[in-house]
C-alpha cells in the first residue's frame, strides 16, 4: 500500500516536472496545477506500473488529493484480480 | 474582395457512418439516427474504447477494378466514392476544357493509415518481420494520393495538392477552393475531405490521448465523456454561382464565405479568441451580418473542453444572438471524422439550408451549466434557415470556419 503511494508521487513528480519533496498524501490535485498533457502522462505512467486501464472520465472516482489517486489504483489493482484469475487481459 | 464572383455548390457527394451517400446520409441525419457502434474493423480484445463510427457494408470491388483498387488506400476509396456522387450531380463534364480551369483539393489529417499500419505490420511484425516491403505502399500512404486520384478520375489539370490540418483539414481545403473560384483562379473546384484511420494503432493512440468516450458522443450534454472516431469522405462541386444558373444547374447553396485563424496556443487545448475570430473572419468574407446566421454545425467533438470552449467563443461572435441560434453537433451521429469533418458537416449544412431543417445533435443528456445554447438536442427542427456557419477547430488550434447562404 505505501509501496504504491510512494510509486505514484515518484510518477506525479517526474511526469509533471514537480519536486517530490513537496508531495504528500494530502496535497491536492488543483494546487499542483498539473498540465492536461501532463495528466495524460501521469496515468499513461501508471498504467504502465501498474499494468491497469484508467478509465475516461469515470464519476465514480472522486479525485481531489494524491491519496484519492493512490485509492483509486489501489481499486483498480483490486478490481484486475477478478478479470486475470478468468484468463483475460 | 470586390468584382469577385460568388461559388455555388451544384453536387454533394458523402460516404460516412450513417449512410453511403447523400440522401441516406442525409435521411440519417434529420431522423436523429447515428452510425456510431461496436468497432468491427480492429479486435476488441486490446481495446479499452471498443464504439466508433465506421463506414459500413461498402465493398471496394463494387466500385473499383482491381488494377484500380491496388493503387487506393481507403481514404482514396471514400474520396472517390464520395466524388464520384458529388461529379454526377453537378453534372459537369471536366473532360471538355473546363477540367484545365478546375481545381482539385482534398484535405486528409492522416492519408493512407491503413497502407502505412499494414506496411508496419509486415516490416515489424512476428518472426522478425520481413524485409520486403509492398511495391505500392508510397503511391498508396502520402496523403496527397486521393486529390491526384481525383484528377485522374475525372480529368482535372488545374491545381491541385492535399491540404492538412488536422481536424481542420476538410474546412481548409474548401475554404481555399472556394477561394479559388470566388477570385477567378479556377472556374469550378472539386474539394472536400476524407479520413480512414480506424487502425488499432491510430485507436490505442486516441485512447491514450484521453479524448475518446467509451458509451457515446454527446456534444454539448452535461455526462459527455469525449468524442468518438469517425472515418468517410465527403466531396462537394463548387463553381461560379453565375454560371451555374446560366447552365440552370441545380444550386444546393451558395458557399459565401471563409474563415481562417491560429491560436498560437496550446497543441491540444482549443481557444475561444481563435474560434471566434475565425468565425467574424467567415461571417466578415461572406457579408454577412450575425444576426443572419440561424444555423451552427458546430465542431462539437464532445469533449469538456471543446464544447464548453466552443459555447464562449460563439457567445463571442454573435453577443445576443448566439440564444437564437440552432447550434448542432452532427459528430454525435457520424463521429469525429478528423481531417474529412468539415467536407462531411458541410453536406449537413448544405442540406440543413436546401430543405429548412436543422439536423440534431443526437444522444444529448441533459444541460451542462458550460453550455448554454440552443443545440437542437435529439430531435431535427423544421427552420426556415437563411444562412449557417460550419465549424472546424483543430489540435494545434488551426480554426477554419465556412459561411453558407441559401439559394
Amino acid at each position: 500500500m505505501a509501496e504504491i503511494a510512494e510509486k505514484i508521487m515518484d510518477i506525479v513528480a517526474r511526469e509533471a516536472k514537480l519536486d517530490r519533496a513537496k508531495l504528500a498524501l494530502d496535497t491536492r490535485l488543483d494546487a499542483l496545477k498539473i498540465e492536461s498533457l501532463d495528466l495524460v502522462q501521469i496515468l499513461f505512467a501508471i498504467e504502465d506500473e501498474f499494468d491497469v486501464y484508467v478509465p475516461y472520465n469515470d464519476e465514480s472516482y472522486k479525485l481531489e488529493t494524491l491519496s484519492d489517486v493512490v485509492n483509486g489504483v489501489n481499486r483498480l489493482i483490486a478490481e484486475k484480480q477478478p478479470e486475470a484469475a478468468a484468463g483475460q487481459n | 474582395m470586390t468584382g469577385m464572383h460568388r461559388v455555388a455548390i451544384t453536387g454533394l457527394g458523402c460516404i460516412a457512418a450513417p449512410g453511403n451517400d447523400v440522401p441516406s446520409f442525409w435521411a440519417a441525419l434529420k431522423e436523429g439516427r447515428g452510425g456510431i457502434g461496436p468497432v468491427a474493423s480492429v479486435p476488441h480484445d486490446k481495446l479499452n474504447i471498443r464504439i466508433a463510427a465506421e463506414v459500413r457494408d461498402f465493398d471496394p470491388a463494387r466500385h473499383f477494378d482491381e488494377r484500380k483498387l491496388m493503387l487506393l488506400d481507403r481514404f482514396s476509396q471514400f474520396t472517390l466514392v464520395a466524388a464520384r456522387q458529388a461529379v454526377a450531380q453537378s453534372g459537369l463534364d471536366f473532360k471538355s476544357g473546363l477540367g484545365r480551369e478546375t481545381a482539385a483539393i482534398i484535405g486528409t489529417g492522416a492519408g493512407g493509415m491503413n497502407t502505412i499500419e499494414d506496411a508496419y505490420t509486415r516490416l515489424f511484425g512476428g518472426n522478425g518481420g520481413s524485409s520486403r516491403q509492398i511495391p505500392l505502399t508510397i503511391p498508396r500512404l502520402m496523403i496527397s494520393a486521393a486529390s491526384s486520384h481525383v484528377t485522374m478520375e475525372f480529368g482535372i489539370t488545374g491545381p491541385s495538392f492535399a491540404v492538412s490540418s488536422a481536424c481542420s483539414s476538410a474546412n481548409h481545403a474548401l475554404g481555399e477552393a472556394f477561394w479559388m473560384v470566388k477570385s477567378g483562379r479556377a472556374r469550378a473546384a472539386v474539394c472536400g475531405g476524407s479520413e480512414a484511420c480506424i487502425t488499432f494503432g491510430t485507436m490505442k493512440a486516441w485512447e491514450a490521448l484521453r479524448v475518446l468516450a467509451p458509451d457515446a458522443c454527446r456534444p454539448f450534454s452535461g455526462g459527455r465523456k469525449g468524442m468518438v472516431l469517425g472515418e468517410g469522405a465527403a466531396v462537394a462541386v463548387l463553381e461560379r454561382l453565375d454560371e451555374a444558373k446560366a447552365r440552370g444547374a441545380a444550386i444546393i447553396a451558395e458557399l459565401a464565405g471563409f474563415g481562417m485563424t491560429a491560436d498560437a496556443g496550446d497543441i491540444v487545448q482549443p481557444s475561444e479568441q481563435g474560434a471566434s475570430d475565425a468565425m467574424n473572419l467567415a461571417l466578415k468574407d461572406g457579408g454577412l451580418k450575425p444576426e443572419e446566421i440561424g444555423y451552427v454545425n458546430a465542431h462539437g467533438t464532445g469533449t469538456l473542453a471543446n464544447d464548453a470552449t466552443e459555447t464562449r467563443a460563439l457567445k463571442r461572435t454573435f453577443g445576443a444572438h448566439a440564444a437564437k441560434l440552432m447550434v448542432s453537433s452532427t459528430k454525435s451521429m457520424h463521429g469525429h471524422t478528423l481531417g474529412a469533418a468539415g467536407a462531411v458537416e458541410l453536406v449537413a449544412a448544405a442540406m440543413a439550408l436546401k430543405d429548412g431543417v436543422a439536423p440534431p445533435t443526437a444522444n444529448y443528456q441533459r444541460p451542462d451549466p458550460a453550455c448554454d445554447l440552443d443545440y437542437v438536442p435529439n430531435t431535427a427542427r423544421q427552420a426556415k434557415i437563411g444562412a449557417a456557419l460550419s465549424n472546424s477547430f483543430a489540435f494545434g488550434g488551426l480554426n477554419a470556419v465556412l459561411a453558407l447562404r441559401a439559394v
